[in-house]
């Protein structure tokens, strides 16, 4: 088993490239790979707790959730978060905000890393 | 280096994409990037199906999600799945990149 860094840039709304994100590393958690998830930019609002599921909407809080239980990491970039109003106290169970310090530290570790383009 | 390319649209980034070397390199074509393998102009590949050297591979479910299958793909171009683009980044090449 190896490990792949997923640093997530796409908007929770509209963009093509967050599903990528999510089924690759669906595919790579099935061939038992550790993925971690940096969301960063406007990605970190996939990761705030509250939103509403609309029927065209991107809405991917379960989703995360059942690949948080399955063993994936998932780290919001603090800053970006507070540049967007997303504050602490609005990170869903299992997730978890740090400084671009943490996606440094993983980008040096992990065996592979896939840094996803926003708009 | 071994790198792997992601292209994820069918606009011009040659600027970037001709200066990519690699001792290997692979161009995995994603989202609206499957056009590339797909269409012509003027009767000719796309200009990304010239990298000399480069491997290409295409993600099936973006080439059926706009109506595209294997047969309509150019043989230069390799169909895959999310399970092979996973193979190919942890065990052929050793860096990524997203254009």
């Amino acid at each position: 088993m190896a490990e792949l860094t997923l640093g997530v840039f796409p908007s929770l709304v509209g963009s093509m490239s967050l599903d990528f994100s999510f089924k690759l590393a669906e595919a790579a958690m099935a061939k038992g790979h550790k993925v971690n998830f940096w969301l960063s930019g406007n990605a970190v609002m996939m990761a705030k707790k509250g939103q509403k599921a609309f029927k065209d909407y991107s809405h991917v809080e379960k989703r995360m959730k059942e690949l948080i239980s399955k063993g994936m990491e998932i780290t919001v970039c603090e800053a970006c978060a507070e540049a967007r109003g997303y504050h602490k106290e609005d990170v869903p169970e299992g997730m978890k905000r740090a400084s671009m310090d943490w996606y440094l530290a993983k980008t040096v570790k992990t065996d592979r890393l896939l840094h996803i383009g926003g708009e | 280096m071994k790198l792997a390319v992601f292209l994820s649209d069918l606009r011009r980034t040659e600027d970037t994409y001709e200066r990519l070397k690699a001792e290997k390199l692979g161009v995995i074509l994603v989202e609206n990037g499957i056009y590339h393998a797909v269409m012509k102009e003027g009767g000719k590949d796309s200009p990304v199906l010239s990298k000399a050297g480069a491997t290409f591979y295409a993600l099936s479910d973006d080439l059926e999600t706009r109506g595209f299958t294997a047969a309509n793909v150019n043989p230069k171009v390799k169909v895959v799945s999310y399970g092979d683009i996973v193979d190919l980044v942890m065990n052929e090449y050793e860096k990524t990149a997203w254009l």
